[in-house]
């Protein structure tokens, strides 16, 4: 593998580069607005933004929507025909094959394979959300109290965070699978967004530890502005990119996690789905009926994915260093231009 | 610094001491390891329960329980650490974690290595080549690795790499159309990583996809997939080839003295050839492979010694490193010679999909056990390295894009360093140093284990004694392979704020 160490266009990049921020800045745009133009012109976190929407809304109709469990369950139900825990006669063909009835296919117990995906897409989703959100939310709390205010407490609350991260996610699906199985998936994605905080305080505090010797945060404090008011008014604002940064890829980590778990037995229980249990339960029929084990595993990549990138497009629109990416044409399209104005 | 070594390690202990006590009562809580025999029929049942109780002291509620543990453990003062035995078997759970560790060090050591090696090296390609489209594929797929489930590559792994190859094996001829296919896409994949004009890179392209396809069709000619081997020549040839290669990469071509001492360690290597072949066929042990690869390296060094005069690091580097490579082309020479009896032995599955090693497999050959070792090694690892490669990537370019934005960087471009130098000894080495911390990170979790992986792989490892622990509410054993994980990840936590107060000397210790 031949590498070649040639001068990169910096130069005429980095003049380039001048038009993305800056020249929005020059518009008069507000912050707000410019990270929006920057996230819209980042295409792959738009089409995966469009695509996470559709998604959502085609889950949660096809399925329904289930709360609670038990007596105290609230449904409505979905357009698809089937719900995932009808058992059907099985399919004509022997396996299970997908027909017009059943575009999944069938399961060996004869189980709508569509049902059952969109059910295992909902609870995906849903845990996702829960341990992204309250992961966030934890891990914003945590770090900033811990950036801002240093010293002992600084000190306790990262060996508090080391203490946390010690303690095994799977561990906790066996206990909640065990002592709350019976009241759905809401305590497990409770009770893993508990503890799934750790490494976006590790992130946040290291933003509040470098934002709190700016001089901006003096000029507040010499102006006798409290404490409260500089973590809320000047350092919280200033930290949400890397904030809202990190919890996406924390969903997007969050729902590795909770299939991985699923896939092991210890998360999402029978008789709910979960697209972790679905590869669990069918990977054995892999051989002969591939798109039972292809389907939740699509998904989850897909789901993954475009978090990932509507997470990348964010990192770009709020990084002000970042700054529109140069294409081939831009260059040419600069350099020709430079050098109608030479001629003349 | 002792002061605070010190403290940080009484913190650790403190950490450490709390993580189990929580650990072990949510292990109390995850299940009845009773529940098995309450419902059973057998006539004995309430003796057994009874004898379990008094075994494994189930009256005494969790909390308390965990104190005589911990009195057990802490036995490894004066000398014996009890760490009790296990529900099933009743083996004592020291036993089964010594034999799970060195599986498990296997499985995740190669994959860890593999990870940090190719990551850091296509992280820094990456942002070299910044907006470029190698640059954009090797994000996408970065984006695209982090995004695998598991469990569900291991599946794919299993049947791609593994079933389809074998079944491959048995009548490996490539079609012509495959073989095109094949080659213009690995031709891309390749020029790729080249720069220059595109009339240049279209050269690179066509020459790239010829010699492939030749390739290709000559191995399928002479059935090399079956009866695989390098020959003497071979041998030379890649040797030399990745040399010269190394050479463009650290000194760059027009270096002769770092060109020459490559060359010469290669030909050295290639000397060996014979001599190790006879050495290693009447006994083959890893004293000898070790020792050739140390003799390799410490004769390369010699000869980039001799070869420079100033500026030895260079020449010096890409000297041993074609030493080392020509003695793992040597190796691999050795074991593909053995693949054809492997082949036979191994009843036409050489790429085994479950365990550890083939039990069924009956042979005194050194080539042909740690050939079977290999081909069980391979898929999960390939796994494993998928998985993580991605976050090395990223992090690393990233890494590196920050330290070419920096103001040193631009001096040494401005006192007109050549940009190799600027890349090698300014950006790289700065920008390694945030990832000690990852690196740190990842080798605590190389204990742990890959539950995941050894599951789908049946692997029993770490991970998988923790998983069956969990199943079976078998409290010692949980503990047991739990403690060791917490206590590394624990002691990773300090190794990394050490390691980079002490390469970075903008941090400071707090006293």
């Amino acid at each position: 593998m031949a590498i070649n160490f040639r001068k990169k266009k910096s130069s005429a990049a980095a003049e380039n580069n001048e038009t993305g921020a800056q020249g929005m800045e020059t518009l008069g745009l507000s912050q707000g607005q410019i990270i929006r133009k920057k996230f819209f012109q980042h295409k792959p976190a738009v089409i995966g933004l469009i695509f996470m929407i559709f998604f959502a809304i085609f889950v949660y109709s096809a399925s329904g929507i289930h709360l609670g469990s038990g007596d105290a369950r609230f449904t409505i139900k979905g357009w698809w025909k089937y719900s995932h825990e009808d058992i059907l006669p099985p399919g004509s063909c022997n396996t299970g094959c997908p027909t017009a009835d059943h575009p999944f296919g069938q399961q060996a117990n004869g189980r709508d394979y569509f049902a059952q995906v969109m059910r295992g897409s909902e609870i995906s989703l849903m845990v996702m959300v829960v341990i992204g959100l309250l992961g966030g939310l934890l891990g914003t709390v945590m770090g900033s109290v811990s950036g801002f205010f240093g010293g002992i407490v600084d000190a306790v609350m990262m060996r508090f965070t080391d203490f946390v991260i010690t303690v095994p996610s799977i561990l906790i699906g066996a206990v909640i699978g065990y002592k709350f199985g019976n009241l759905g998936v809401f305590p497990l994605a409770v009770f893993l967004g508990i503890f799934s905080w750790t490494g976006l305080t590790r992130l946040v505090r290291g933003e509040f530890l470098s934002l709190r010797e700016r001089e901006f945060v003096d000029a507040a404090r010499v102006a006798g502005a409290s404490n409260r008011r500089i973590i809320f008014k000047h350092i919280l604002p200033n930290s949400v990119g890397v904030i809202i940064v990190s919890t996406t890829l924390l969903l997007s980590g969050s729902i590795l996690l909770e299939t991985g778990l699923s896939f092991l037995g210890f998360g999402v229980q029978a008789p709910d789905v979960s697209l972790g249990a679905l590869i669990s339960i069918n990977q054995g029929a892999f051989l002969y009926a591939p798109w039972l084990f292809w389907w939740p595993g699509v998904i989850i990549v897909v789901i993954a994915l475009s978090i990932n990138f509507i997470g990348d497009g964010l990192r770009d629109a709020f990084d002000p260093r970042q700054r529109r990416q140069i294409k081939r044409k831009d260059y040419l399209l600069k350099t020709s231009t430079r050098d109608a104005v030479n001629k003349r | 610094m002792f002061a605070y070594i010190s403290r940080r390690i009484s913190t650790a202990l403190l950490i450490l001491f709390g993580s189990t006590f929580l650990t072990y009562n949510l292990a109390a809580l995850s299940g009845d390891p009773l529940a098995a025999w309450r419902e059973s029929t057998d006539p004995k049942k309430e003796s057994i329960i009874a004898e379990l109780i008094y075994t494994y002291q189930l009256d005494v509620p969790a909390p308390a329980r965990y104190f005589i543990w911990v009195k057990n453990i802490l036995g490894v003062f004066v000398g014996k650490a009890d760490f009790g035995f296990s529900v099933e078997g009743r083996i004592p759970v020291i036993n089964l974690i010594a034999d799970a560790i060195p599986v498990t060090l296997r499985l995740v050591t190669t994959a860890t290595i593999l990870a940090i090696v190719l990551g850091i090296t296509f992280g820094v390609i990456s942002a070299i080549r910044q907006y470029s489209r190698l640059d954009y594929s090797l994000t996408f797929l970065s984006f695209f690795l982090f995004s695998l489930p598991i469990f569900w590559v291991a599946v794919m792994l299993k049947e791609y790499m593994g079933i389809q190859f074998n079944a491959f094996l048995e009548k490996p001829q490539i079609d012509i159309w495959v073989n095109l296919g094949t080659s213009a896409v690995l031709a891309f994949i390749i020029t790729g990583f080249v720069g220059g004009t595109r009339r240049k890179v279209q050269i690179i392209w066509a020459a790239t996809f010829v010699v492939l396809a030749v390739l290709l069709a000559l191995a399928s000619a002479t059935n090399w997939f079956r009866f695989p081997g390098l020959g003497i020549f071979g041998v030379a040839v890649l040797a030399a080839l990745t040399s010269i290669g190394l050479t463009n990469v650290l000194a760059g071509l027009g270096n002769k003295k770092a060109l020459w001492a490559g060359l010469v360690s290669v030909g050295v290597g290639v000397a060996f050839y014979y001599p190790f072949g006879v050495l290693v066929n009447e006994s083959g042990n890893y004293a000898i492979l070790i020792g050739f690869a140390l003799l390799m390296l410490s004769m390369s060094f010699f000869i980039g010694y001799f070869f420079s005069t100033i500026d030895r690091g260079p020449i010096i580097r890409s000297a041993m490193l074609s030493g080392f490579f020509v003695s793992m082309f040597t190796v691999g020479d050795k074991f593909m010679q053995a693949w054809a009896p492997y082949y036979t032995l191994s009843d036409g599955k050489p790429i085994q999909t479950d365990g550890t090693h083939n039990l069924a497999m009956v042979t005194n050959d050194f080539w042909v056990i740690n050939l079977d070792l290999l081909t069980h090694l391979i898929l999960p690892t390939t796994a494993l390295t998928l998985i993580s490669f991605a976050g090395y990537l990223r992090y690393s370019r990233s890494s590196i894009l920050e330290v070419l934005s920096m103001d040193y960087i631009r001096t040494a471009r401005a006192k007109g360093m050549p940009e190799r130098e600027v890349i090698l000894r300014h950006a790289l080495r700065n920008s390694m140093i945030p990832l000690t911390t990852l690196v740190a990170y990842d080798i605590a979790g190389i204990i742990g284990g890959a539950i995941i992986t050894e599951r789908v792989f049946g692997w029993r490892g770490m991970g998988s004694l923790a998983n069956d622990a969990i199943t079976q509410q078998d409290l010692n054993l949980l503990m047991g392979t739990f403690s060791i994980s917490a206590f590394l990840a624990v002691m990773a936590t300090l190794a990394a704020d050490l390691i980079y107060s002490a390469l970075d000397p903008r941090i400071r210790i707090r006293k």
